[in-house]
């Protein structure tokens, strides 16, 4: 099978052919030698053969907000899309990317705490927006990227469900 | 005592059903909507419905709780932390209804849940305080007296809320110019969030570290105190990371807190389980800040330098019994222990709550490790509670094997389908400032900042070759069966291997 993997900005051909105890792997080309095994629904065991025989444990689950697969490497989570099917524009932190106009939504139902900016006003990447709290806690929506507060939905003391849209950044 | 209902939920009630199995007690739960299926409702023998998830409609309805002790018929009820473990009504309702509250009195409760009143309890036991006003401010105080007072106490000042916690209605006010506007906006939230909107100015002291001493009182006019606790490890005033002892007490200065804590306790005739926090500026002077009527989240570390098992000892306390601990062994820890507070929240993204369904889940364990823990594999993390879904806890004979320790269980915690904070305390341990110990209430919220938002983990090259090997493997082998079916892959090859090793070995039967 070959697979086409989004993966830190770059998409890499993987092909994979079942051999007989473990899998034939290329990465770009590159020749892998892996025994893979499955242990749970989502847990996979791989020992790759090469100059060592490297063990890692790996735990692969969909992201349900972005639609991507979280890989789990050893301690570090790799967000990775498989042929594609990722669904855009999901993520609000693509700081500084894309030209249209950023819709920020609540990620939870809350109460709206505080209104940091007003329609108008000119913000940057990661500037704090809206303060949420949810689940005891008191949560900032960022800005996604520079830009300028177009329309602003939220009022202090508002209660607001999951995805409603808060703010619209121009 | 042979049942105990415990008002509670999630990680804290499975640590107190825990504590009723090992005392031959029958501990009960109640549950909201969304809770019934969780693991404090499978681990214990009843269990009670008490409405909707929403909290004020569930695990805050005194009425329901108390129909729920008497259906069950409880001697005794636990409040577990949070909820209503430190509401002076819910104690007193315990008791008018004829069982045991597992807790102080409510009278001990009321006057140390009113921050001025603790204040003046502390310096009545002859404990200093951080200069700041003895009385609660009302709402009809004019802003010129607010102000006079402010210039008296000196600035910066924290505007605080005499009913607060938890940073709540709480502002620091720097240029004088901005002190009414902080003070109307203390009042609005503390308003909001406890229904008391009067405040009270404190100092703010520069770089102070937090102390905590945890206490335990019997009904015989005991109190004995413990070793302390550092907690200057905190997200916007929320602890994270709390551990025993503290590198910045000397051994002097540890029994000259503790007495300190155990006289502002013996002067509000206080029983059962509680804590006084304090903090200590750079020059070492503690000063009282607050006291909590409750166990504390943080518990388990004291319980690992010590050996002595704090709810069994709540337990006791409330049957009546005398406290035969010896009073050395309690301020001489053995060994260093850590606590990570696990988060349902997204470090990568602000730190947002992060509710949904752990699909997989393995715990940290093996030597020095207690993962207190509510969370199971296939339970979703509800969005109306606190988001801890486990607290972590690393012992070992020092502090620098005990932060290895700690990384080496980080490493071992598997959860997926939701995201936690396990990697931010994977950044957090490797930092060399908290290697070192050199650290502040508002260490942390600083070191935040510098990061401005950058990732916690940024996969390396070889990460990412092996991810995108590991995506395309996994996509293949659970190509026909979707991952999130939640079958196992390995059940069915495993049984065809089982049957033909079998029928290698003559059993037909199979």
């Amino acid at each position: 099978m070959r697979y086409a993997i989004e993966v830190g900005g770059r998409t890499r051909q993987v092909v994979v052919t079942r051999t007989g105890d473990g899998f034939a792997v290329t990465l770009d080309g590159h020749p892998w030698q892996v025994d893979a095994r499955r242990i749970g629904a989502h847990t996979l065991s791989l020992v790759v053969d090469g100059l060592s025989r490297k063990s890692h444990e790996v735990v692969a689950a969909p992201n349900p907000g972005s639609g991507q697969l979280i890989v789990r490497v050893g301690t570090t989570p790799v967000a990775v899309t498989v042929n594609g099917t990722r669904r855009w524009g999901r993520k609000d932190d693509g700081a500084g990317r894309g030209g249209g106009p950023q819709r920020i939504a609540a990620p939870m139902s809350g109460k709206i705490v505080r209104v940091l900016v007003k329609p108008g006003d000119a913000v940057l990447a990661r500037q704090p927006l809206v303060v949420v709290e949810a689940m005891k806690m008191e949560n900032e929506l960022r800005a996604g990227r520079d830009g300028t507060v177009a329309e602003m939905h939220a009022g202090e003391g508002m209660s607001v469900d999951a995805g409603a849209l808060l703010v619209v950044i121009q | 005592m042979k049942k105990i209902l415990i008002a509670n939920r999630g990680e804290i009630a499975v640590r107190v059903i825990r504590a009723c199995r090992e005392m031959d007690i029958s501990p009960v739960a109640v549950y909201s909507e969304c809770d019934r299926a969780a693991l404090h409702v499978r681990y214990a023998d009843e269990a009670y419905p008490i409405g909707p998830s929403a909290p004020r409609e569930s695990y805050l309805r005194i009425d329901r709780l108390i129909d729920a002790a008497r259906r069950s018929g409880a001697d005794a009820v636990h409040p577990g932390y949070g909820f209503l473990a430190e509401n002076e009504e819910f104690a007193a309702a315990v008791a008018a209804a004829g069982m045991v509250f597992i807790g102080p009195s409510p009278k001990a409760i009321e006057t140390m849940g009113s921050k001025t009143a603790a204040r003046t309890a502390a310096q009545c036991a002859g404990v200093p305080v951080v200069p700041g006003t003895e009385e609660p401010l009302a709402v009809d105080v004019p802003d010129a007296a607010i102000a006079a007072m402010a210039e008296r106490i000196g600035y910066p000042v924290l505007v605080k809320a005499v009913a607060g916690g938890g940073g709540k209605g709480m502002r620091t006010v720097i240029d004088p110019a901005e002190l009414s506007s902080a003070v109307r906006a203390a009042r609005s939230e503390a308003n909001a969030a406890f229904g008391d909107a009067a405040i009270y100015l404190e100092r703010r002291l520069t770089r102070p570290r937090h102390i905590e001493v945890q206490l335990l009182g019997d009904v015989h006019g005991t109190v004995l105190p413990f070793v302390e606790r550092e907690c200057s490890i905190q997200r916007r005033h929320q602890k994270v990371v709390e551990e025993t002892p503290s590198l910045a007490v000397s051994a002097g200065a540890r029994s000259a807190i503790a007495s300190a804590a155990a006289a502002v306790a013996k002067a509000v005739g206080y029983t059962n389980a509680g804590t006084i926090e304090f903090l200590l500026d750079e020059d070492g002077r503690f000063y009282f800040l607050e006291m909590n009527t409750r166990l504390q989240v943080e518990h388990p570390i004291t319980e690992m330098v010590t050996g002595v098992d704090l709810v069994h000892w709540q337990i006791r306390i409330a049957r009546g019994e005398r406290i035969d601990l010896d009073p050395a062994v309690l301020v001489t820890p053995k060994g260093h222990a850590i606590e990570c507070r696990v988060y349902a929240e997204d470090p990568d993204n602000g730190f947002l709550p992060s509710p949904g369904k752990i699909v997989e889940l393995r715990s940290p364990s093996g030597p020095g490790i207690r993962d207190d823990s509510g969370a199971t594999e296939g339970l979703d993390v509800p969005i109306f509670y606190d988001p801890m879904i486990s607290k972590l806890v690393a012992w070992a004979e020092d502090r620098p094997r005990a932060i290895a320790r700690m990384r080496r269980a980080l490493r071992e915690y598997v959860v997926a389908g939701i995201r936690t904070t396990v990697p931010f305390f994977t950044w957090l341990l490797d930092q060399p400032d908290f290697v070192e110990g050199r650290f502040h209430t508002t260490y942390l919220d600083e070191a935040l900042k510098a990061r401005n938002g950058r990732p916690f983990v940024q996969p390396t090259r070889e990460e990412e070759d092996i991810a995108s090997v590991a995506a395309a493997v996994y996509t293949l082998m659970t190509a026909g069966a979707p991952a999130s079916h939640g079958s196992d892959g390995a059940t069915e090859p495993a049984a065809s291997r089982w049957k033909a090793q079998a029928r290698l070995e003559g059993l037909r039967n199979l």
